[in-house]
């Protein structure tokens, strides 16, 4: 298994190549070359292409176009639509797809997350309710409306798993991806970048510790983890605050330690070879708790810091309503003295959404000034902002932020993040729109907050989906309803951690199971969404 | 022609798939025969596999016609036939189909395996054959078709390659001549009759005789068939004269048969069918159940529960004696399930009944048996009698409905169009849709549609209403019928029904309704069946017709325009052209700009386009904003003129910083104020292009140029970055009374910073100060914070 690289194809004695690739043009033409770059002398290779998730007409008629499609003695498709990242949770992983929807007017990804849930489905039998806010989430509903009676009579009799989905547009909510997650995960991704479920580290945390010859160098290579809940220590602080991950660190620190103590006690054979037998489950914990320690740490680093700390109470003015109308001291220092543009963006964004816009003046003021300092190029990547609704003029002059917090209860004063009450620990003090409109979905239900919905973009709808009566499901009082919730546009670790809250709330009276067409945060959002045209 | 050569028989169902037309086929071929005359004379009928009737004419063409007389195609023999004339043909069945074979009148040979993939294959010569064989047969193994026929005494074998003389093993001499052959239903077995009465039976390829039989009738039989005995495998040939009918096979006598009328045998998968004017019969081995049962004096325990039975209807005590003796015997289980046997075999209802209500009431004295082979068999009596039944006329027996399947038995009725009755067979039997009811009725609509004197409306809401959403009905395969027959109006209103995308979009763009297949591939939400459309479109439009067609579709629009993203920029920008689009041509000339030119002209030129597309598009910042690009773009090729150094695509604030570190402090004040740079950000800028030369002298100055927009705390910040306590301690005490504990602590002063905030009495700044001291050094300032916050709290 080689990752796509273009020229020549590593040397390797294989008679059968596959290339196992996005449907993207520009794939196309590095597998047009490998093909072409190949060896005549040698001996012939088979090719063959699989498609992940789907064939693409025009992938293979730029492979004609480029002459390698006779090459390829299979053309297939993969039908990968959703990939489990974890028990709860389900990403496409389509780095693109929040651009191609919002943007661009491409509902290619919107097809395959339909195509997705229909497979879900079959698995795990028909989904009864349906409810969607947002453009895209209509289109959804619509094409798996449609695909339903394109498979009548394959008609599944599964018991229903999931008691309804929740399809909710990014754009909907589009203030929190913007904020600064502030859960262990969501930090880590913040800083680090969660790639596909794998961080990559500064190394030199990690270094062994014991051997004290300073001489030998500092490892250089990233260290790289994997992060998902089958480590027991970080299912557990994952989706904590990370002012509360500490206390759980040393807490384990010294039962950890009071275990290996258990060794004195040990006299007797049987009782040494318990402990024996207890040993790799204990060094594993110990390894666990030594990694999350100093990813702690480097974390604390960053948070520490006086410019974080700044930062984050200007997130926190702009999303409790505090002067989002005038230009902001602090963004305007940033892009003095030329901080990265992403995060300029990220807090240029989140004022105008927090205000529903901004003021023209304040808008040209702002805009001017990323121009003049980080350059004219940029003027794609701002209309690619104002074009996606993060950037955008105030119309109207009037600000609905406020009655949508209001309503909502984004904003928390009285936050617990030891041991929180409300999602808003997520964020400290700010309850993610997304998440609370799910919460308020499964108690009391929308009818409640109809006056926010219509300020919010995109239709709110409800469909069922008829089951035989054999499927129908009689809830035992105490069970939980499941549902589904699929963020069309990406959906940050935050959110999913605040859902996990709720999941686990004891009056909660529902789980929830996460999927998404992206796992993202600001900056990769914002990043996708720029433009270089060098 | 009369009847009674009408060769009915088919290879893939155990039984004469053309049965049930004796009672109706004279009206079938009473429409045939007119036709027939017209061609020419007719040698040979015969059923094909899929119930097509081949009719072989004199001239060697074969005239095809399906069930209902209607004509189907033809196909000729070869053109050697022309001249010579068929003298006769069989038609026969292979694994692949169908087959046809024919003796011209020069005595030569030519077969087809398939009529349904024809290939003629010529047989070889047979050496000195002067006049037709006495018999011939086609036979065939190992997948080949051979011609076995008989000359004289001698039997000679055909392949496609040569021609061999074969002798019968154990032949009774005296043989001078062959009368009839007879290759059984599995081509496995055959039969010789000779002149002298002497029956040869064995294996087809003529390596093993298995009995032989002396009839003693010299006279040449008119027809000699096998009889399968499925039961006990014995072989069996039924010989037939006039009228008389023999049954012949390893015992030494025979069982003679008297033939009142002229009669007509076919040979079938369990037994020998036998067709008169006036009769049908069925001669086959009684299966062993039924045996059992009604044996005379029988004491098997079927037909003691069939006793016992009866006489509890009479409600009679001897009921109780007899279902005791079976049970005494341990034997009612298998008494229910002869009787259950024994019922499948017969062909009355009456009789069917009495066995199953037999069965039943054994059943009623057993604790554990099995409800499903009763219900099944009830089931299958059930449809069986159905199709039995004379206006229907499929005469199955049951070894046969099981050999054929359900399934094939309703492609049978579908094919006979009955319709209703497959239907009707489905729900009883109550099979899934997708096999049962939907395919019937999609067939039903297919024929529907050929129904030229109806409307298309009417046609389309007949069906419609029919098939209505009926799961697995395929109305894209209805609407390629349709327009298969040429009523693609018709195709067009059955698509609207079809829920698949997939299948509707490729049909109506073979109707050439391109406009009609974008809307739906709009609609299914798959964007590559709308590129399959789109690029369709674009080859059989115009350029402008396409560009209408698209503005009309707003997602076949964005879909497009990515695609000429990728692969034709031009048109991306007639596009945008198009729709007036100046906000996008603005940010498409921006993006030429970049890509495009490499000459500062061209680029300026290209950002000129854009400025004045954003102009259009009313939006006055990005065409300033271009505007300034363009002038900073100059200005920098102009200091790389004069100055030397890399200016070119930096941005104005890093312009500046350039020109700062390079010493031209002139030439950027200048800039800054041609670009009006923010006070505030100009301060910052400087700050640091400063302290980045380390010029503090500059720095100082700078810094009393005028009071500070930014105040003085970035001074002492920047200072300490470039590890300058001293210059950084000139700031401090410059910084305004709100940050002055923040920069006295960052120059390390602890000392005076504790004196600020205690001055201040600020809580926060006094925790920071003593967050900052640091053990012995600090002890005597930490003391003096902690006095000041008791003092405080004591106020």
């Amino acid at each position: 298994m080689f990752t796509l690289k273009g020229n020549r194809l590593p040397a390797a004695d294989v008679k059968n190549i596959i290339f196992f690739v996005r449907p993207r043009l520009e794939l196309m033409d590095i597998i047009a070359e490998n093909v072409l770059s190949e060896d005549r002398r040698g001996p012939t290779r088979d090719f063959h292409i699989l498609f992940v998730p789907r064939r693409s007409l025009l992938c293979e008629q730029r492979l004609k176009d480029l002459g390698v499609l006779g090459s390829f003695i299979h053309r297939e498709e993969y039908s990968l639509d959703l990939i489990p990242f974890d028990g709860d949770l389900l990403s496409m992983e389509s780095e693109g797809a929040f651009k191609e929807c919002y943007l661009e007017g491409d509902q290619t990804s919107l097809y395959h997350a339909a195509k997705g849930l229909m497979t879900l489905q079959a698995l795990y039998g028909t989904i009864p309710q349906i409810f969607g806010k947002g453009e895209c989430a209509r289109q959804v509903a619509n094409m798996m409306i449609r695909m339903k009676r394109e498979f009548t009579g394959s008609q599944n009799s599964i018991f229903p798993v999931f008691d309804n989905l929740l399809l909710l547009d990014r754009n909907v909510d589009l203030l929190t991806p913007l904020a600064t997650q502030l859960t262990y995960e969501g930090l880590i991704d913040e800083i680090y970048g969660i790639q596909n479920s794998y961080v990559k580290l500064p190394p030199e945390k990690f270094a062994p510790k014991k051997q004290g010859d300073g001489g030998k160098d500092l490892p250089t290579e990233a260290k790289k983890l994997q992060l998902n809940s089958a480590e027991e220590l970080y299912a557990e602080i994952r989706d904590k605050n990370f002012n509360a991950v500490g206390s759980v660190l040393s807490k384990k620190a010294k039962i950890i330690s009071a275990a290996f103590e258990e060794r004195h006690n040990a006299k007797t054979v049987g009782e040494i070879k318990q402990f024996v037998s207890q040993l790799p489950h204990m060094q594993a914990a110990r390894g666990s708790l030594a990694n999350h320690t100093s990813i702690a740490e480097l974390i604390k680093d960053v948070t520490t810091s006086e410019d974080f700390f700044d930062k984050l109470t200007v997130e926190q003015e702009f999303m409790s309503g505090i002067d989002t109308d005038k230009v902001n001291n602090y963004i305007e220092d940033c892009i003095a003295q030329k901080h990265s543009l992403i995060k300029v963006l990220r807090l240029v964004c989140l004022q105008s959404v927090c205000n529903s816009g901004l003021k023209q003046k304040v808008l040209d003021y702002y805009k001017r000034e990323i121009l003049q300092t980080y350059g004219y190029e940029h003027i794609l990547t701002l209309h690619n902002l104002e074009k996606a609704g993060l950037l955008k003029p105030q119309t109207g002059g009037r600000n609905n932020y406020p009655t949508i917090r209001k309503t909502l209860r984004l904003w928390m004063d009285d936050v617990n993040e030891q041991n929180p009450t409300d999602i808003s620990y997520v964020y400290s003090g700010y309850a993610p729109l997304s998440v609370r409109l799910a919460q308020l979905l499964s108690r009391p239900g929308w009818r409640s907050i109809e006056e926010v919905l219509r300020i919010l973009p995109g239709p709110h709808f409800e469909e069922r989906q008829p089951l035989p009566t054999g499927l129908q499901k009689k809830r035992q009082p105490g069970e939980n309803r499941v549902t589904l919730i699929f963020f069309l546009g990406g959906v940050t670790f935050a959110e999913i951690a605040a859902l996990r809250f709720l999941s686990q709330l004891e009056d909660g009276g529902t789980e929830y199971v996460i999927a998404t067409t992206k796992l993202m945060n600001g900056t990769s959002w914002i990043e996708a969404l720029m433009e270089k045209p060098f | 022609m009369p009847l009674a050569s009408l060769l009915v028989s088919t290879s893939d169902g155990p039984w004469g798939s053309g049965l049930d037309r004796v009672s109706s086929s004279e009206d079938s071929l009473r429409n045939l025969s007119p036709l027939q005359w017209k061609s020419g004379p007719v040698v040979s009928l015969g059923w094909s596999a899929e119930e097509e009737l081949l009719c072989v004419q004199e001239d060697g063409a074969v005239l095809v016609y399906g069930l209902h007389g209607d004509f189907r195609r033809h196909f000729s023999m070869g053109n050697e036939v022309l001249q010579n004339r068929v003298l006769d043909a069989r038609i026969f069945h292979t694994e692949f189909g169908s087959g046809v074979a024919i003796l011209t009148g020069a005595h030569r040979f030519t077969l087809s395996a398939n009529v349904g993939d024809l290939k003629l294959r010529r047989m070889p010569e047979v050496p000195g054959l002067q006049s037709a064989p006495s018999c011939w047969t086609a036979l065939c193994q190992d997948r080949v078709a051979h011609i076995l026929l008989a000359v004289g005494p001698d039997l000679y074998l055909l392949d496609h390659a040569a021609c061999s003389a074969v002798t019968p093993p154990g032949l009774a001499p005296g043989v001078s001549s062959f009368l009839q052959m007879a290759v059984s239903f599995t081509y496995r077995h055959l039969a010789l009759f000779t002149d002298t009465g002497y029956i040869w039976m064995g294996t087809a390829s003529l390596k093993e005789k298995l009995c032989e039989f002396n009839c003693n009738i010299r006279a040449p039989p008119k027809q000699m068939v096998w009889c399968s005995r499925p039961r006990s495998k014995e072989r069996a040939v039924v010989v037939a004269w006039e009228r008389r009918l023999m049954v012949v096979g390893d015992a030494p006598e025979s069982i003679q048969f008297v033939l009142d009328e002229d009669s007509y045998l076919v040979p079938e998968l369990d037994g020998v069918r036998i067709f008169s004017h006036s009769t049908h019969e069925f001669l086959h081995e009684v299966p062993a159940a039924s045996e059992e049962i009604f044996k005379i004096a029988s004491m098997a325990p079927g037909a003691l529960l069939l006793e016992a039975q009866k006489e509890y209807e009479k409600e009679s005590q001897k009921a109780d004696e007899y279902l005791r003796e079976i049970q005494e015997l341990g034997q009612l289980t298998q008494a229910v399930q002869q009787c259950i046997e024994a019922a499948g075999h017969e062909h009355q209802p009456d009789m069917q009944k009495s066995l199953l209500r037999a069965a039943s009431f054994g059943k009623c004295f057993l604790d554990r048996f099995p409800p499903d082979s009763f219900v099944h068999m009830c089931q299958d009596l059930r449809v069986l009698n159905a199709v039995r039944d004379y206006h229907i006329g499929i005469p199955l027996t049951y070894s046969q409905y099981k050999q054929l399947t359900i399934q094939v038995l309703l492609d049978r009725l579908v094919l006979r169009r009955l319709y209703p009755l497959a239907i009707q067979i489905c729900e009883y039997l109550r099979l899934p849709e997708v096999q049962g009811v939907s395919r019937i009725l999609a067939h039903w609509a297919c024929y529907k549609v050929q129904q030229k004197d109806v409307s298309d409306e009417d046609v389309a809401r007949a069906i419609n209403q029919k098939l209505g959403d009926t799961p697995g009905v395929s109305y894209s395969d209805i609407a390629a019928r349709a327009y298969g027959c040429g009523r693609t109006e018709l195709a067009i209103k059955l698509l609207e029904y079809e829920p698949r995308s997939g299948e509707q979009v490729p049909l109506l763009l073979k109707m050439k309704r391109s406009k009609l297949a974008l809307s739906k591939a709009i609609e299914s939400g798959d964007t590559d069946l709308v590129f399959t459309v789109l690029l369709h479109l674009k080859n059989e439009l115009n350029r402008g017709d396409f560009f209408m067609t698209l503005r009309n579709q707003p997602m076949a629009l964005s879909l497009y325009r990515q695609f000429c993203k990728h692969q034709e920029l031009e048109t991306l920008k007639d596009l945008y052209n198009q729709d007036d689009n100046h906000q996008e041509l603005g940010s498409f000339h921006i993006r030429a700009s970049y890509a495009a030119e490499e000459r500062i002209e061209g680029r300026v030129a290209a950002l000129q386009t854009a400025a004045d597309a954003f102009y259009k598009a009313k939006n006055e910042f990005a065409a300033k904003a271009t505007e300034d690009q363009m002038r900073l773009l100059r200005l920098q090729r102009r200091l790389e003129d004069e100055l030397g150094g890399q200016f070119l695509d930096l941005s104005l604030h890093d312009t500046v910083t350039t020109l700062i570190l390079g010493g031209h402090n002139k030439r950027a004040e200048q800039l800054a104020r041609d670009f009006r740079i923010p006070d505030k950000r100009l301060w910052w800028l400087k700050l640091t292009a400063l302290a980045d030369l380390e010029d503090w002298e500059e720095l100082e100055k700078f810094s009393k140029s005028k009071k500070s927009p930014i105040g003085y705390l970035p001074f002492v910040e920047i200072c300490m970055k470039q590890h300058n306590k001293y210059e950084a301690k000139k700031y401090a005490s410059r910084v305004g009374p709100e940050q002055k504990v923040k920069a006295l602590l960052l120059v390390g002063d602890v000392a005076q910073a504790a004196d600020v905030a205690i001055e201040h009495r600020n809580e926060a700044e006094l925790s920071l100060v003593l967050s900052h001291c640091t053990g012995a050094t600090d002890g005597a300032t930490a003391d003096k914070i902690q006095r000041a916050r008791a003092q405080a709290q004591k106020k």
